[in-house]
């Protein structure tokens, strides 16, 4: 008995510490909507930057942010939305990125019962349309073929004979929307180039350390390589220290996608050719804005035509040429974003 | 004691389901007196392939190195959680102690976040940090009763949850290069910190094979309650047992942060599963009691080999993941000893 209860305590008290510690202030059940964003992690920069782009957005118009991770766990996602609606009791508009596409319709089923404007990103099954749930204002992703496409090119620019040679990929998770768009982007650069041929792809799987044990074993398999091609930036930083202890950093070249510091610090070093940056902060941005809109009745989302439903906005191209600029505005400062107009960056309906 | 010494060398000698019938003459009989004459048979039969299918590139000094190289980090894992499972038990805090320690390294180490340089002292620092979360793992397990699967399961996410919080989510970029030697050097054409690794191993199969708190080991891990009854202080080698594997992740921390340069809460992900797999194919028993640190090692390094030869045969990698688990499979029922598993779940 004297276990339980010193066990009891132990455990209590740590939540108490846990909870204390993490704490971000408890919001009332009734009051001022709260802004929810649902993620996957804060371990990296990129998804970072969600956060500090809602608490930007949140401070811009005074109402409080909840930040929802998954840690890559579907159902954790899930039922961490389910509990921030009982929480703010249905006073809440969300921007979620999914951890896998298959999650938008169970995602979309409870906020839609729940009568909970949201907005998703990134992950959706191409048969699901927004248009089919009420509450779902839109949803919304970076042209990824683009991106997969101007690092190519930007790639194959960089070998020692301009257009050609050979190129390795490092894929995202296989699994994975933006991952396969991207390597689509790579697959039509490489068809405009046909002086470059694809050795060799692997699945990197997001993964920096996987990246790097896959680009020492691929130097073994093609010594004579040109560039290496990466779905994201944290792999191709994993591939450009594994080039650096080869001796090849600065004459083999990678790419890769997302716009984290590191890998602006190593276009400027010369060990990478380019990368798209995704422009999270923004993200965030507009889909707490749309959604919170909806909310207050001054986003018809029923009225909307289909096209500025499912859209795609640009990235931003990064390279030698622009990537102080590049810096300077947006990691230097934070760019002041114009939410007035939803659909000033449309560029693309996605069907 | 008698029955408890039979256990206990009943245990040691794990292997021997496969006996290597090639003219090995007394290094068979030493491989299977070790244990690992089942792993031996699994690694060349990976080499044998592989070798075979690049035409003799997955045997050039350069390839080797790369193995080596690679196997090095998840084989310090993989000898920090075995010990814990010869205990009977299971160590699911890898990935949280090894962010935690990452981070640190990154915050602490010469870098380009903040003007921090402990020097060499990291090391001790990495070293404790681990070695504190693998104690408090041991209480838990030992004092609290919490079963090792969800006790180490809740303090990985723990750690995790610090090493996020402390880290803010950023990357730090290392600027310190005095380790940098330790994971890119090489001696004899060998790589240091394959060395390092092996040095390790030995270092702990020694232990294990001639020391009081060895033979302890493998009888908690035959029998608790009998090992109890015969007067080990079972708590105290549990708690050993797992503060040593936290040290252990902690050294493999500060390679990985070494060898990245940089430093990330992220880059404990993905540590766990190559480790038990490692344990597992290496022929340590998940009911514990049987396999040592040289199967641990053996172990890892047949999964990097794997890996490797997977990449230089170009296999596709929609099929790389369902050739991983063929091989897998194939490599434990290479390698466990199941005669002297009293049930299989």
């Amino acid at each position: 008995m004297r276990r339980i209860l010193v066990t009891t305590a132990i455990v209590l008290l740590s939540l108490a510490c846990v909870t204390s510690l993490f704490a971000t202030g408890g919001q009332e059940q009734k009051g001022p909507t709260t802004l929810a964003i649902s993620i996957r992690t804060l371990s990296n920069p990129y998804q970072n930057n969600y956060k500090v782009g809602a608490e930007a957005f949140g401070k811009s118009v005074g109402l409080p942010v909840d930040v929802l991770t998954t840690e890559a766990n579907s159902q954790k996602g899930i039922t961490d939305i389910k509990a921030e609606v009982a929480k703010t009791g249905g006073n809440v508009v969300f921007f979620i990125d999914p951890n896998e596409e298959t999650d938008d319709v169970a995602i979309a089923k409870i906020l839609d019962q729940a009568g909970v404007y949201f907005l998703t990103w990134w992950n959706k099954p191409a048969d699901v349309k927004v248009w089919n749930f009420k509450h779902w204002v839109a949803h919304v992703s970076f042209d990824g073929i683009a991106a997969g496409y101007f690092t190519g090119t930007e790639l194959f620019k960089s070998f020692r004979t301009p257009n050609k040679g050979k190129v390795f990929a490092i894929q995202g998770l296989l699994a994975n929307t933006p991952a396969a768009e991207r390597f689509q982007g790579l697959q039509k650069a490489l068809a405009e180039n046909t002086g470059v041929e694809l050795v060799q792809w692997v699945a990197g799987d997001w993964d920096r350390t996987k990246a790097y044990n896959q680009t020492r074993e691929m130097l073994i398999a093609h010594p004579d390589i040109d560039g290496v091609w990466c779905a994201n930036d944290d792999m191709a930083m994993g591939a450009i220290q594994a080039l650096k202890e080869a001796g090849l950093a600065g004459k083999v070249l990678v790419t890769g996608t997302d716009g984290i510091p590191e890998l602006f610090d190593a276009i400027k070093a010369g060990t990478a050719a380019a990368t798209v940056m995704n422009d999270a902060k923004y993200q965030t941005g507009l889909g707490l804005a749309m959604s919170l809109a909806a909310k207050q009745g001054k986003l018809d989302v029923a009225a909307q035509p289909q096209k500025y439903r499912q859209f795609e906005i640009p990235a931003v191209n990064v390279n030698k040429a622009n990537v102080d600029q590049i810096v300077h505005d947006y990691l230097d400062s934070t760019p002041n974003y114009d939410f007035s107009n939803f659909f000033a960056k449309w560029s693309v309906a996605i069907p | 004691m008698t029955g408890l010494r039979e256990k206990v060398e009943g245990g040691k000698r794990a292997g021997g389901r496969i006996r290597i019938m090639l003219p090995l003459g007394t290094a068979g009989a030493w491989l299977r007196r070790a244990g690992v004459s089942g792993q031996i048979l699994s690694l060349i039969i990976v080499i044998a392939i592989f070798a075979i299918g690049t035409r003799g590139r997955f045997l050039s000094p350069a390839n080797l190195q790369v193995i080596l190289s690679l196997a090095a980090i998840p084989t310090i894992i993989a000898v920090g959680v075995h010990q814990v499972v010869v205990l009977g038990g299971i160590d699911l805090s890898v990935e949280g102690v090894v962010a935690l320690c990452v981070v640190f390294v990154g915050l602490l180490l010469r870098n380009k976040f903040n003007a921090n340089d402990v020097g060499l002292w990291i090391l001790p620092i990495t070293l404790g940090l681990g070695g504190v979360a693998g104690f408090v793992s041991g209480i838990c397990n030992t004092k609290l009763r919490i079963p090792s699967f969800i006790g180490t399961l809740g303090m990985s996410w723990i750690l995790w949850g610090l090493a996020v919080f402390v880290s803010r989510g950023q990357t730090v970029a290392l600027l310190d290069t005095r380790f940098q030697e330790l994971v890119t050097g090489t001696v004899f054409g060998i790589p240091l910190i394959a060395l390092i690794a092996l040095a390790l191993v030995v270092f702990l199969q020694i232990i294990q094979d001639r020391t009081r708190f060895g033979r302890y080991l493998y009888a908690i891990g035959g029998d608790e309650v009998l090992a109890r009854q015969a007067g080990v202080n079972v708590t105290r080698i549990k708690i050993v047992v797992f503060t040593l594997a936290g040290f252990f992740y902690g050294l493999a921390a500060l390679f990985l942060s070494t060898r990245l340069g940089s430093s990330q809460a992220i880059t404990g992900n993905n540590l766990l599963f190559p480790a038990v797999t490692a344990v597992a194919v290496g022929g340590v028993a998940l009911t514990g009691g049987i396999g040592g640190a040289k199967n641990a090692a053996l172990g890892a390094l047949i999964v990097t080999a794997l890996n490797d030869g997977l990449i230089l045969l170009n296999v596709n990698p929609y099929a790389q993941e369902a050739v991983n688990g063929v091989v897998l499979v194939a490599a434990v029922a290479l390698t466990i000893d199941r005669r002297k598993l009293g049930f299989i779940k």
